[in-house]
């Protein structure tokens, strides 16, 4: 009912051809995704972050550690951002410079996204694809598993891990990358469900091709658009989530900071008159969220079969 | 805001033939001062969560006396400064021995319901709340006042019968105690001790603390409970005293969120809620006329551990006087906090009843001296900008204890050279890491359970259950002994801050204090009691 | 089709038991009790209490009880930390609450995601395809955290239209702020999933053969394009609808609706067990029941789906 390119590809795949094709499938998708602007844009901008992140501390006045004792207290006024006092951002409540702590949280907040967002991206969509391409019973338990861990209060899971293995930024990864893929597994199934109807899967598993091999070239691909889109999403939640993480004692910790904290931050101090608290780790936050959203829109065009 | 609008559009008429003078706030005045009344005597205010109990046996909380002290009345309430005056009880004689308290209460006391309060609802009430039975978390309170038998009632050794109250009659209720305790009566003004009904508890069972079951023999009864939400309690028509009550009702809303309650008092929807920490000096400029700040009877400060699980380097009596030095709490109370805290350079509040804080050579020192000296301190310790000392600081999650740690781990950095690594941990895993000694230095507070020094100084005793840093020293057990039967503990205090403050086991940081908000027109606010127990039926609203 | 649903409400028993078992290990190894504080409770007054909510057991013995008190009687046990509440009375309170915010945020949601992303879709890269995209990410780059103090700041402090927070038996102007909070990030992500799914269906050759038949777009949308487009969206749908109903618990903290998503947090910051199971418990039904949902429903969009 969905003829298209893929199918017939997956009706004429054979071994030896898949290194060949599988050259020109990603060289064909490089070149569409570099003729979609807003996408290059983003990826530009992407790196532009990705450089702040890592290179915005040379520009620093202060550590971002440092407290300006003189300016807790008074910093509507004393700590408002500034060239000359070096405090470009102006100071957080603490008396910190809010430039050199914007560097490190978006740095922070940055991997947290991409790590959640592949997490999610690689395990939900292998998990879901298996489930949903044996069904049955093989699919039932997989995903009663999912809607276990679903329903788990996450919060003991993550306080059992700092009991256990001590605070450290790998086990904030792992916490992320725990809860991250559940609810792309169940997309990544749904969709999978339908697509193995499709003949050129059925063609496929005819012509006795390996389960393995089928759910990775002729399924997933088919998933891609709505697993980048998806991933996209995740992005935002996950670098919020980081922020809970935090606060149970597991993940960032004093001094060092993320946006999700600074964000936290200058939402209960917005009211009272210090508004750069707020605007500029959340100006970080929504173009770092809008460049990934470009760059994902830009990769699902790039990367769907049906587009060829 | 209904009756208002509706009297304006229905007396109009009536306003405009008086040539405008009378307005539809102002008919009733306040019977002593004269105030002109709002018509609207609705008190409502903030409260940060929900209580776990409303039952005067069960309670546990600060928030929930709040409202259980407006639902019932005990033997005898506080005044304005926290003085007895007479509750359902009007006086009371002690014997010679002082172990034997008679109380007479007043034959006009009466629950909701119209039935008359006696002297066997009283004792029904503190049975009950020392029953294992109801295991109520505050049958230790009954045991504090020393009455007979209270212990083995707990534990289960005795029955509770043989609590050491009796109803002798209606009006005269008589309480055995085996040590003499001055401040007994004193003690009856709390939760624990607040008379039950028996009846209703017989019929409703657990359910009877929901509103419609409830009978309470307060000035006012239980009309609507949110859990969560809101609770609100109005005008008891059968309470003794009701013609002198002016608030009709008061209702306590639940808002977690300090700063979504500041923005709904500032909306006028709150008479009363916190300050945000830190926000103080700018709303106090704001609205001058609308902000308190009381002293709370807590201390806050850092807990050392000193037993084999920590960083050698604190064992080391000098680096840890340096570390206290080199705190300076004048920036922590007034930039970091700014809410009227004080400065704290010894364990027990300043303003605990009948202490007065011992001269400590670090309270003498300014600022300058005293980080001169813990540099001293550091470099004779062997530590130095060569050889920096890295400790642990833990605290439970919280922005203002946050903001704390940030700001003394910057001063031993920025005098000492020391790099702290701080880790804030969730409440639950913060108790279990510090209270087995899984940590180097700690964030601590403490809050008095009665306005006597012991109440603080006790925790420093070896045995201690609450002696986090496991510090022992047997000068301080021998002191703190001898103060329990001192008749002037004072001295015995002053020694025992003394060498708290030299062997610095802990660092006393500040005493808290309680920043709110509260509405101009909200008058009868008790400033000066200590504990802030406060009575709905003593405040009002004037007319603005 | 009915066997399978008959088939999938019995493994939902044993799943629910798992989920208790785990849960239950979870609660117990983590640090910290119920009854834990600053200041310790006296060991007489904490015996009598234990014995009093069954915890002097062991373990295996109060999973035991609990689940038998609940598989007999339907009956979750005291609060331990409300102590004049049962479990049952907390959800039944707390639940509707979050019930009726929760449905009309996945209304809102769903009807304006779903239009906005079928719109910017249809429209390719035209300005309604760049507003829709505008609104959506908008919409997602706020967090609900920093929405609702700035929706109270203006609705209640600046413009005086609304009552700041509370719930007030469910009064529509103590819904619109919980309902604003709560629905946009949904909202957008459904905007966004539903636009890249529909442009992948417009893309499919069918629907082109639909069009150049002559075919209206309208009818071409409705009678073609709608169905395949939804299927990805539902099994999103399917998890968002669990965690709109079930709560929020940054909706509670900020608008003070007394929803069950506060007394879940609270509960698990007080190690009050059985409130944790209960609401657990719920939430694991509702996902499992919700899940089910959602297959059927793909069964009847994809007939050729087999399970």
């Amino acid at each position: 009912m969905f003829p298209n390119k893929a199918a017939i590809e997956g009706i004429g795949d054979a071994a030896h051809l898949a290194e060949v094709k599988g050259r020109s499938l990603w060289a064909d998708a490089r070149t569409r995704f570099f003729r979609n602007k807003a996408a290059v844009v983003s990826l530009v901008m992407l790196g532009l972050i990705a450089s702040f992140a890592l290179f915005g501390q040379f520009f620093a006045q202060y550590d971002k550690g440092f407290v300006d004792f003189s300016l807790i207290g008074s910093n509507a006024y004393k700590g408002v951002p500034s060239i000359e006092t070096g405090h470009y951002f102006g100071t957080d409540s603490n008396g910190r410079d809010l430039f050199a702590r914007t560097v490190q949280g978006t740095g922070i907040s940055l991997m947290v996204g991409i790590v959640g967002a592949l997490v999610a991206v690689i395990v939900g969509t292998l998990y879901g694809a298996t489930a949903g391409y044996y069904g049955g019973r093989i699919d039932g338990l997989m995903m009663r598993i999912v809607d276990v861990l679903m329903s788990i209060p996450f919060m003991f899971v993550l306080i059992l891990m700092l009991v256990i293995f001590g605070r450290s930024i790998f086990m904030l990864f792992l916490g992320i990358g725990l809860i991250s893929w559940l609810d792309m597994a169940r997309i990544a199934r749904g969709q999978t469900l339908t697509i193995k109807n499709k003949e050129f899967v059925e063609v496929a598993v005819a012509t006795g091709v390996r389960p393995s091999k089928i759910i990775l070239r002729h399924i997933v691909p088919n998933l891609l658009g709505i697993v980048i889109v998806y991933a996209t999403l995740l992005v935002p939640s996950m670098i919020i989530f980081e922020s809970f993480i935090s606060f149970l004692g597991l993940g960032v910790q004093e001094p060092n900071t993320s946006l999700g904290a600074l964000i936290n931050e200058g939402a209960r101090t917005m009211q009272f008159g210090y508004y750069w608290q707020i605007a500029y780790p959340l100006f970080f936050f929504v173009i770092t969220i809008f460049a990934f959203f470009f760059v994902g829109d830009g990769l699902r065009d790039a990367l769907d079969p049906k587009d060829r | 805001m209904t009756l208002k609008s509706k009297l304006m559009a229905t007396g109009a008429a009536f306003l405009i033939a008086t040539g405008g003078m009378v307005y539809a706030d102002g008919h009733a005045t306040h019977p002593e001062t004269g105030e002109t009344l709002a018509s609207d005597q609705t008190f409502t205010y903030r409260d940060l969560d929900e209580s776990p109990s409303i039952d005067p046996g069960v309670a546990e909380d600060s928030a929930g006396g709040d409202i259980i002290r407006d639902l019932f009345e005990g033997l005898y309430n506080q005044d304005a400064s926290g003085a007895l005056i007479p509750g359902v009880a009007l006086s009371h004689e002690v014997s010679e021995d002082g172990l034997i308290y008679t109380f007479t209460l007043r034959d006009n006391a009466k629950w909701s319901n119209g039935e008359p309060v006696t002297a066997a609802d009283f004792e029904f009430g503190w049975k009950r709340a020392a029953s294992p039975e109801l295991a109520s978390p505050y049958s230790w309170y009954i045991e504090l006042t020393t009455v007979e038998n209270a212990a083995a009632v707990i534990a289960g050794e005795m029955d509770p019968s043989e609590l050491g109250i009796t109803a002798i009659n209606d009006t005269t209720l008589e309480i055995r105690l085996t040590q003499p305790l001055p401040y007994f009566p004193d003690m009856t003004t709390h939760y624990t001790l607040f008379p039950v009904p028996e009846a209703t508890i017989a019929e409703f069972g657990d359910d009877w603390v929901k509103p419609g079951n409830m009978v309470s023999n307060g000035a006012y009864v239980l009309t609507e409970h949110v859990p969560q939400e809101r609770l609100v309690r109005e005008r008891n028509e059968m309470y003794w005293d009701n013609e002198n009550t002016i608030i009709d009702k008061t209702v306590s809303l639940i808002i977690p969120d300090e700063n979504v309650a500041l923005t709904r008092f500032l909306a006028g929807e709150l008479n009363r809620t916190d300050v945000p920490a830190g926000q103080f000096p700018r709303l106090a400029e704001q609205y001058p006329d609308d902000i308190m700040s009381v002293p709370n009877a807590c201390s806050y400060y850092y807990t050392i551990n000193l037993t084999d699980t920590t960083n050698p380097a604190l064992l080391d009596g000098n680096v840890r006087q340096a570390l206290s030095l080199a705190v300076n709490r004048d920036v922590i109370v007034e930039n970091v906090l700014a809410g009227g805290q004080w400065p704290a350079y010894t364990f027990t509040h300043w303003a605990t009843a009948g202490f007065e804080t011992p001269e400590t050579p670090i309270a003498a020192m300014d600022q300058a001296e005293r980080d001169a000296k813990a540099k001293e301190l550091m470099a004779e310790a062997g530590y130095g900008p060569d050889n920096p000392l890295s400790v642990n600081l833990i605290f439970n999650t919280s922005e203002s204890h946050r903001s704390v740690a940030i700001a003394i781990s910057q001063m031993w950095k920025q005098t000492l050279g020391v790099e702290t690594e701080l880790a804030n941990q969730e409440w639950q895993t913060f108790l279990e890491t510090r209270g087995n000694q899984d940590y180097e230095i700690a964030r601590a507070g403490w809050c008095a359970d009665y306005n006597e020094a012991s109440t603080f100084l006790d925790l420093m005793d070896t045995n201690s259950g609450y002696n986090d840093a496991q510090y022992s020293n047997a000068e301080v057990d021998a002191l703190l002994a001898a103060a329990k039967t001192s008749d002037n503990p004072q001295a015995a205090y002053t020694q025992v801050e003394q060498i708290i403050s030299q062997d610095v086991p802990i660092i006393p940081i500040y005493h808290y204090a309680a920043a709110k908000m509260l509405d101009d027109a909200v008058e009868g606010w008790p400033y000066e009691n200590f504990q802030q127990k406060w009575y709905s039926k003593d405040l009002y609203i004037v007319a603005e | 089709m009915f066997s399978f649903v008959v088939r999938r409400l019995a493994v939902a028993i044993p799943t629910l038991l798992v989920l208790v078992i785990i849960s239950f290990i979870l609660m117990y190894s983590a640090p910290g009790g119920p009854f834990n504080s600053e200041r310790p409770l006296p060991p007489e007054v904490l015996a009598n209490i234990q014995a009093k909510y069954g915890l002097d057991q062991p373990f295996w013995r109060q999973i035991v009880n609990y689940v038998w008190g609940v598989v007999s009687s339907f009956d979750f046990g005291p609060s331990f930390q409300y102590k004049d509440r049962s479990v049952n009375d907390i959800i039944a309170q707390g639940f509707p609450v979050t019930l009726t915010y929760g449905f009309w945020s996945f209304v809102v949601a769903v009807s304006v995601g779903v239009s906005l992303g079928v719109a910017a879709a249809i429209r390719q890269n035209s300005w309604l395809d760049y507003l829709a995209v505008g609104i959506s990410v908008g919409a997602q780059v706020l967090p609900n955290f920093v929405m609702a103090p700035i929706l109270v700041l203006t609705f209640t402090l600046w413009l005086g239209w609304l009552p700041g927070g509370g719930w007030n038996g469910g009064q529509w102007q103590n819904l619109v702020m919980p309902v604003i909070a709560l629905s946009t990030s949904y909202m957008a992500s459904i905007a966004r999933i539903t636009r890249s799914s529909m442009l992948e269906v417009l893309n499919t050759n069918f629907i082109r053969t639909a069009k150049a038949k002559g075919l209206p777009m309208r009818r071409v949308i409705w009678r073609h394009a709608m169905k395949p487009t939804i299927l990805p969206v539902l099994s999103y749908l399917g998890p968002a609808f669990v965690g709109m109903i079930t709560g929020s618990v940054v909706i509670d903290v900020f608008f003070s609706t007394g929803g069950i998503g506060q007394f879940f947090v609270n509960s698990a910051f007080n190690r009050d067990y059985s409130v944790i199971m209960g609401i657990t418990i719920l939430v694991g039904a509702l996902t499992i029941l919700f899940n089910l949902v959602v297959d059927i429903l793909y069964a009847w969009i994809d007939p050729k789906i087999r399970y």
